[in-house]
């Protein structure tokens, strides 16, 4: 068994998750009545919080930080990958549509 | 890192990684499987922006944003479960399990709520690429939701470390899939 995370990391963690998430919807601007695209600014935000949020649950909650640097490269890797397709698929719709 | 260092000596190149290693090949594949599906997703979206624009008004990015607090809190619980299985605190695991599977029922009720507010205004997975998109992904994470909801009852039942952390694995994977795909579907518009 390797070493876990311990209580209060895991705490901290969750914190930060749900200050993630809350950041992502201000973000999105759900406040607002009407419907309107977003500010690119707005869509980078979002993209980065989710990729943090993404990041902080491999390491803390699936306590990737005991697995080797490989290891941590390939999943954080594919993360960014997905973001990527994400926000590639979402630049395009928004600058050709 | 040391041979005798590794968390799963004897099963090579995945003996590095913490847990149980077929987790991990799991989590990998359901990664891939995920990403192929936000890749059609992206051109789709490129083809019919009009259509996704559209349509994706009509979703309630604040019931995606309660649900991923829901799934968020219910994976610290299964992840404080470990640590208190993995300390000889059964009966307090099995605590922590029970919290988690309740907000995992939780994230059903609201999945539920919405569905059924779409089909009441007629919004059916056939109605457009963009529904089909939605209720396909969100099913199919919705799908796991309910497997690993079995897989934490099991290990309330015969409760070790090893079926805990197992088990736990599962659920951080399914809360690793929906942060991804709520942004995708919810946000970004």
């Amino acid at each position: 068994m390797t070493s876990l995370p311990g209580t209060r990391r895991l705490l901290v963690t969750w914190a930060m998750l749900m200050a993630l998430t809350l950041i992502s919807m201000i973000s999105a601007r759900l406040d607002q009545g009407s419907w309107q695209a977003l500010p690119l600014w707005s869509a980078a935000l979002i993209l980065l919080a989710t990729g943090f949020k993404a990041q902080r649950l491999l390491m803390v909650y699936l306590n990737l930080r005991a697995a080797t640097p490989a290891w941590k490269g390939t999943f954080m890797g594919l993360v960014v990958l997905t973001l990527m397709l994400i926000a590639g698929g979402y630049l395009v719709a928004r600058l050709t549509g | 890192m040391k041979e005798r260092a590794l968390p799963n000596p004897g099963w090579g190149p995945l003996s590095a990684l913490p847990g149980n290693p077929l987790m991990w090949v799991l989590i990998l594949s359901e990664m891939l499987v995920f990403s192929a599906f936000f890749a059609l997703y992206a051109a789709e979206r490129v083809a019919a922006t009009a259509l996704f624009n559209a349509s994706q008004r009509e979703l309630d990015p604040l019931m995606g944003g309660l649900n991923t607090l829901v799934l968020l809190t219910s994976g610290l619980c299964v992840a404080l479960a470990v640590e208190a299985v993995s300390a000889e605190r059964i009966h307090r695991a099995r605590q922590w399990l029970g919290a988690a599977m309740a907000l995992g029922v939780l994230f059903g009720v609201i999945k539920g709520v919405e569905y059924a507010g779409k089909f009441a205004a007629d919004i059916t997975p056939e109605t457009n690429a963009f529904f089909g998109f939605y209720y396909g992904l969100t099913a199919f994470h919705f799908a796991h939701v309910l497997f690993g909801l079995a897989l934490l009852a099991l290990v309330t039942w015969r409760t070790s470390t090893e079926n805990v952390e197992t088990a736990a694995a599962f659920w951080h994977m399914v809360d690793l899939i929906w942060i991804l795909l709520y942004p995708l579907l919810y946000l970004l518009r």
